[in-house]
C-alpha cells in the first residue's frame, strides 16, 4: 500500500515530525474545502461543482472500503441510490428539511449497509460481484410499482419543493469536509491502524488481538454513510430524478476508477483522481465519448499494470528519487 | 405454464450456463476476473449478426471463426499481461480491475466500428418457424441455443478429463506452485486456458443475438453480471457447475416471469446472494471461498 | 483517547475557515450583478442535449435533427424574429452530447444555464434525461420547452418554467385506445408494461379507462425495463386467453416481444405495442413485415398528417425538406417532435412583448388552442402540460415489400377500417 507519510507505526516521532504531520492532516482537510468553497467565484456551473464533489466524497468512500480493507464494492452505487431515495423519503414522507433529509439518507444508506454485512463474509471477486447484485435488486425494488407509496415507483422522485443550488452547494462543500476529515482519522486512528494490520496479514492481525470482523464492519458502515451522504445531496441538487438515474452503475465505476486514478490509500489521491477525471470527461468527454471512454479505458489497463499505487504513487516515487539524488549530491 | 416455463428455463438456462462457462474457467483456472466476458460475448454477437447480414451466412458459423481467433488472442493477450499479473500481491484484484479498463475499451471500439442502436437478426439459426416441445411452441432459437451450448460444455468435459493439457489445466486449478513442480508448462497451459475461455464466450456470442433479442455495444456488463452469477451459482471451475447454476438461473428467472413478473427482475439477483451467503462454495463447488 | 482530541481540533479548525470562506463567497455573490439587456443581442442561443449512445440514442438523434432543422430554416431567413426587438436575429444552437446518461446530461444542462447563457432551452428527448433540467431550470429562471418528455411529476402549478410543446404527456396517450377497445367490444385484455415511468403512466389510464366501461383487464402486469426475453411472458398471458394483448415497452422491448410473438405459437386477434408508430423504419427493420403486420399501434405524425397549419411547415412540407437536408435520417415522430417544439419556442419569440423566459411562457400560454403545427394542434394544461396533440389508433398493413400504418381510429380520421381479427397465419 502506497504511504505518503510514515504511519502510526507506533515508533515514537519527534516533535517536530508530529507538528508537521498534524498540519500536513488539517492541511489536508482543509485545501480541499476551501478550494471547493471558492470554486463557485471561478465555474459558475454549481451543478458540475457538486458533481464532482459528489464523486470526491464518492472516491472517499472507496479508498475507506477499497483502500482501506481491500473489499472493492462495485455496487457501491447501491448506497448512493439508498441516500438519494432516503432523501426522498424523509421530505415527501416526514417532512423534513432538506440537510436534514441528506443527513436521514446517510443513514438510510449505513441501514442498507448493516443489512448488507454478511456480505463481508465472501472475498475478492465474490464481494465485488455480490455487492454489484445487490445494488441492482435495490434498484430493482425501488423502482417497482407496488412500492408506489413509499419510493413512487418508477414514476421517479420529485424533492423541487425544497430545491436549493446554493443550499445543496454549501452541504456538499461540508461533506467533502467530512469525508476528508473521515479518512484523515481513519488512517491515524486504532481502527485504520488495525484494518491496516488485517490487510497486510488477516492471521497474524488477528492472533494480535484485531478484531477482524468488527474493524472491517466499521469501514464497511464509514463508506456507506459517505456514498448515503454524497447520494443525499446529489438528489437534492437535481430534486428531480428516476430510479435509474441514481443506481446508474456507472456510478460506482467513475467513483472506482476515480479513487484508484489517484491512488488508494492516500488521503489526497482519490480527490486529486476525481476532479481531474472529471474535469476531462466533462471536457473531452462530452463531445467525443467514445474515444473517451477508450482512453478511459486504456488509462484503467495501463494502472493495473504498471502503476497499481496510482497517481500518488508515481507522484511520491519521484519525490523520493528527487530526495535520494539531493542527498548523493550533498 | 408450468411446463412452458419448465421448458424454456431449461433451454434458456442450458444457454446461461455455456455463456458463463469461459467466465468459470477463466477464474478457475488462473484466478483471473474477467469483467470483460460479456463484451466478448458482444463481439461473438457482432460477428454473428456481420455474417448474417453482410455475408448472408448462417449466424452459427460465427462460432468456427471466432474460435480460433479467440484463442490465438487470447494467449497472446495473457502472455502480456502474465508478468504483471503475477508480480502483484493481489492478482484477482488487479486482474479485476485490468478487465475493467479492457471492458471499456471493447465497448468503445464496438460503439465506434459498430451501431449505437440494438442490432436485431431477422432470420433464426434454423428459418423463421417455431419449435413444438411437449405440445408447447418456442422460438427455434431456444433449443439450437441449448442444442450448442450441451455440446460445447461436453467438449470442455472432455478437455478438462480426458486430455493430457487437459490434466495440466485440472493440476494449474488445485495448485499452482505444485504444477509448477511436477514439471507442467504453467506459462503455456495458462495462456491456453484464457485463450479458451474467450473462445466460449464469443460462441455464446452467436446465440446471445438471438436470446437476448439483439445486441447493443452497451450489452456486456449485463452478461458479465449474468455470468458471473451462473459461476456463483454452480460453484467455481467445474463445466457441470455452470451448466446446473445455468440452469437454477433460468429456471429461476422464467417461474418468476410466469407468476410473478413484478418481481422477476429482482430474483435472479436474490438467488445470487442467497447461494453466496447461504452455501458460498456454490452448489456443486468444493472449495471454501470466505475468508 | 489522542484521537478524539486530534479529530476535535482538525473539526474546529474546519468549522472556523468553513465559516469564513461562507462569508467571503456570499459577499462575492451580492457583489455580482447581471448586466440588464438594454440593446438586442448579437444572436438568439438555443441550448440543446442529445444522447450518441446508450438507451436513448434512436429517439434522441432524430429529436436533435428536428431542432437543427429548424435552426437552418430561421438562419436561411435571416433568423428569427424577436418582438421584443422588433426585428430578426441570427440563431446559434449550442448542444451537448450526454450519451443517454442522466448524471452527465444534469452538469451539462447546468453549463447551457450557466455558462452558454441559453435564451431558449430545449431538454434532450424523454422524462429520464429531462428530470434532470427541470429543477435546475427553475432555479435560474430557464423556460424549458420540453419535446419528448412526458413524465408526470414536472409538471406542478408552482413552476412555470416548463412548457410540453411536443410530445402528448404519455398519461393521456391511450385515451384513443381506450375508445377503440370499447368501440369494438373488446372485452378480454391483457395489459403488460415495463416498470418505467413513460409506460406505467400508459399503462394506469389505460386500466382506469376500461375499468370505467365496465372491463377489467385479465392480465395486468409489469415487467424489468431491461427485459429482453418474452417467450415465458407471452405463454401466461396466453393462459388469461385475452382478444387484445397490449405491450407498453420502449423499442428495445417492443422489437423482442414482437419479435418472439409468432413463434411463441399464440394468435391474438389485436396486439398493441408503443413504438412502430414512431420509428417505423426501425421497426421494418428489425421486425419485418411478417411479425408487425397488422399489430397496432399510436399513430403519430408524419402517418398522422396535419395539412393545415398555421406555423411553419405542415407535415408533408416537413417530410420532404427534412429529407432533403438530412438524407441518412428517417422522418418519425421524434425528429417531428423537435421541430414542433422549435415551434413553439419561435411563437414565443414572436409575440413575447419583453425578452424575458416568463414573458416568453405568457405569450407560449396565449397562444394554447390557437396553433396547429406539423405535429397538431399546441394546446397546454395551466401547468404547462401539453394536452392538444392526438395520438389515434394506428394498424400496421403489408404493403408491396414493406408495411404502411395506417388510421384506424377515431373515425373521423380513419383512412381505413380495422382488420380485427388480424388474420391468422
Amino acid at each position: 500500500m502506497p504511504e505518503g507519510v510514515a504511519g502510526a507505526s507506533g515508533q515514537r516521532a519527534t516533535r517536530a515530525q508530529t507538528w508537521r504531520r498534524r498540519g500536513a492532516d488539517v492541511a489536508a482537510v482543509l485545501v480541499p474545502t476551501v478550494l471547493f468553497a471558492l470554486a463557485r467565484t471561478v465555474d459558475s456551473n454549481l451543478l458540475l461543482l457538486v458533481t464532482i464533489m459528489v464523486y470526491v466524497v464518492l472516491a472517499q468512500g472507496v479508498n475507506v472500503i477499497y483502500g482501506f480493507t481491500g473489499y472493492l464494492p462495485f455496487g457501491y452505487v447501491g448506497f448512493f441510490g439508498a441516500g438519494a431515495y432516503g432523501t426522498y423519503i424523509a421530505v415527501a414522507h416526514l417532512g423534513a428539511g432538506a440537510v436534514e433529509a441528506t443527513v436521514l439518507g446517510g443513514v438510510c444508506a449505513v441501514l442498507v449497509a448493516i443489512v448488507l454485512i454478511p456480505l463481508l463474509r465472501l472475498r475478492g471477486a465474490y464481494f465485488a460481484i455480490a455487492s454489484l447484485a445487490a445494488a441492482l435488486a435495490l434498484s430493482s425494488l425501488v423502482s417497482n410499482p407496488s412500492l408506489q407509496s413509499v419510493t413512487n415507483g418508477p414514476y421517479g422522485a420529485d424533492l423541487s419543493q425544497v430545491f436549493s443550488s446554493g443550499g445543496s452547494y454549501w452541504t456538499a462543500v461540508v461533506i467533502v469536509a467530512f469525508a476528508m476529515l473521515v479518512v484523515v482519522v481513519l488512517r491515524r486512528s486504532r481502527l485504520g491502524l488495525q484494518l491496516r494490520a488485517v490487510r497486510a496479514d488477516q492471521v497474524s492481525a488477528s492472533y494480535a488481538g484485531v478484531n477482524v470482523v468488527a474493524a472491517r464492519t466499521g469501514a464497511w458502515l464509514l463508506s456507506a454513510l459517505l456514498a448515503g451522504l454524497a447520494g443525499g445531496v446529489y438528489a437534492w441538487a437535481i430534486s428531480t430524478f428516476y430510479p435509474t438515474a441514481v443506481f446508474d452503475t456507472t456510478i460506482s465505476l467513475f467513483a472506482i476508477v476515480f479513487a484508484l486514478f489517484g491512488g488508494v490509500g492516500t488521503v489526497l489521491g482519490p480527490v486529486v483522481g476525481a476532479v481531474v477525471l472529471y474535469y476531462v470527461y466533462n471536457a473531452i468527454g462530452v463531445n467525443d465519448p467514445q474515444y473517451f471512454q477508450l482512453i478511459f479505458g486504456v488509462v484503467i489497463v495501463v494502472i493495473a499494470l504498471f502503476l497499481p499505487g496510482g497517481l500518488a504513487a508515481v507522484l511520491l516515487g519521484a519525490r523520493r528519487r528527487l530526495a535520494t539524488r539531493g542527498a548523493d549530491a550533498g | 405454464m408450468v411446463l412452458y416455463a419448465l421448458i424454456a428455463g431449461v433451454l434458456i438456462g442450458l444457454f446461461y450456463g455455456f455463456a458463463a462457462l469461459g467466465l468459470s474457467l477463466a477464474f478457475g483456472v488462473l484466478r483471473v476476473v474477467n469483467i470483460a466476458h460479456g463484451d466478448v460475448i458482444v463481439l461473438g454477437s457482432y460477428l454473428a449478426y456481420e455474417l448474417s447480414t453482410q455475408a448472408h451466412i448462417n449466424p452459427l458459423f460465427a462460432i468456427p471463426i471466432a474460435v480460433p481467433l479467440a484463442v490465438a488472442l487470447g494467449m497472446a493477450f495473457y502472455r502480456f499481461v502474465a508478468p504483471s499479473l503475477g508480480r502483484s500481491s493481489d492478482p484477482e484484484m488487479v486482474s479485476l480491475i485490468l478487465f475493467f479498463g479492457v471492458s471499456q475499451v471493447i465497448e468503445a471500439l464496438a460503439t465506434i466500428g459498430f451501431s449505437v442502436n440494438q442490432d436485431t437478426l431477422l432470420t433464426g439459426p434454423i428459418g423463421n418457424g417455431a419449435v413444438r416441445i411437449l405440445g408447447q411452441s418456442f422460438p427455434n432459437y431456444y433449443p439450437a441455443a441449448a442444442a450448442v451450448a450441451v455440446p460445447g460444455a461436453l467438449l470442455v468435459m472432455f478437455y478438462l478429463y480426458r486430455s493430457r493439457l487437459g490434466l495440466a489445466t485440472r493440476a494449474l486449478m488445485s495448485s499452482r506452485a505444485d504444477a509448477m513442480l511436477s514439471g507442467i508448462d504453467v506459462d503455456r497451459t495458462s495462456a491456453l486456458s484464457f485463450g479458451i475461455a474467450l473462445a466460449l464466450a464469443a460462441s455464446a456470442g452467436a446465440l446471445s443475438v438471438y436470446v437476448n433479442g439483439g445486441v447493443a455495444p452497451t450489452d456486456g456488463p449485463g452478461l458479465t453480471t449474468t455470468a458471473f452469477a451462473v459461476v456463483v451459482i454452480g460453484g467455481l471451475g467445474n463445466p457441470g457447475g455452470a451448466l446446473v447454476g445455468g440452469l437454477v438461473f433460468g429456471l429461476a428467472e422464467q417461474f418468476a416471469q410466469s407468476y410473478e413478473p413484478n418481481w422477476a427482475g429482482l430474483v435472479p439477483y436474490v438467488l445470487l446472494l442467497a447461494v453466496m451467503l447461504v452455501k458460498p462454495e456454490g452448489l456443486l463447488g468444493r472449495r471454501v471461498r470466505y475468508a | 483517547m489522542k484521537v478524539h482530541r486530534r479529530l476535535l481540533g482538525l473539526a474546529g479548525v474546519c468549522a472556523a475557515t468553513g465559516g469564513v470562506v461562507a462569508i467571503a463567497a456570499t459577499q462575492a455573490q451580492a457583489g455580482h450583478t447581471r448586466a440588464s439587456a438594454a440593446s438586442a443581442p448579437k444572436q438568439i442561443v438555443v441550448g440543446t442535449l442529445y444522447a450518441s449512445s446508450g438507451a436513448y440514442a434512436a429517439d434522441s438523434i432524430p429529436q436533435y435533427d428536428g431542432v437543427k432543422f429548424w435552426v437552418n430554416q430561421m438562419n436561411k431567413q435571416g433568423g428569427v424574429y424577436v418582438a421584443a426587438y422588433k426585428k430578426k436575429i441570427h440563431v446559434k444552437l449550442v448542444a451537448y452530447n450526454d450519451q443517454s446518461s442522466p448524471t452527465t446530461a444534469a452538469t451539462l444542462y447546468s453549463q447551457l444555464i450557466t455558462q452558454n447563457h441559453v435564451n431558449i432551452m430545449i431538454p434532450d428527448f424523454g422524462s429520464v434525461l429531462t428530470a434532470p433540467a427541470v429543477s435546475i431550470a427553475q432555479d435560474h429562471h430557464q423556460l424549458l420547452f420540453d419535446a419528448t418528455a412526458s413524465g408526470t411529476v414536472f409538471f406542478t402549478p408552482n413552476n412555470p418554467y416548463i412548457v410540453g410543446a411536443g410530445i402528448r404527456n404519455s398519461a393521456f396517450w391511450p385515451d384513443p385506445l381506450v375508445q377503440f377497445l370499447v368501440a369494438k367490444h373488446i372485452k378480454k385484455i391483457a395489459i403488460l408494461y415495463d416498470a418505467n415511468d413513460f409506460d406505467a403512466a400508459q399503462a394506469a389510464t389505460l386500466d382506469h379507462g376500461l375499468i370505467a366501461h365496465g372491463v377489467k383487464p385479465v392480465y395486468y402486469q409489469s415487467t424489468a425495463t431491461t427485459t429482453t426475453t418474452y417467450g415465458t411472458l407471452i405463454d401466461s398471458i396466453a393462459a388469461t386467453n385475452p382478444q387484445a394483448v397490449i405491450e407498453l415497452g420502449y423499442n428495445t422491448n417492443d422489437i423482442p416481444f414482437l419479435n418472439t410473438l409468432p413463434s411463441a405459437g399464440h394468435k391474438f386477434n389485436m396486439v398493441f405495442t408503443v413504438f412502430p408508430g414512431q420509428l417505423p423504419q426501425l421497426f421494418q427493420q428489425q421486425v419485418g413485415t411478417k411479425n408487425l403486420g397488422y399489430t397496432y399501434t399510436y399513430a403519430t405524425p408524419p402517418l398522422v398528417p396535419y395539412p393545415k397549419v398555421n406555423l411553419g411547415l405542415n407535415t408533408a412540407q416537413f417530410s420532404r425538406a427534412f429529407k432533403a437536408a438530412f438524407p441518412s435520417q428517417a422522418v418519425d415522430y421524434p425528429a417531428m417532435a423537435g421541430y414542433g417544439t422549435a415551434l413553439i419556442a419561435q411563437e414565443a419569440l414572436n409575440k413575447a412583448t419583453s425578452f424575458s423566459q416568463l414573458a416568453m411562457r405568457r405569450a407560449v400560454g396565449n397562444a394554447s388552442g390557437k396553433l396547429t403545427t406539423a405535429i397538431g394542434q399546441f394546446k397546454i394544461t395551466k401547468d404547462g402540460e401539453e394536452e392538444g396533440e392526438f395520438l389515434p389508433v394506428g394498424q400496421v398493413f403489408p404493403s408491396h415489400g414493406g408495411t404502411a400504418i395506417k388510421v384506424v381510429y377515431p373515425t373521423n380520421l380513419a383512412t381505413t377500417k380495422a382488420k380485427y381479427p388480424a388474420p391468422k397465419g
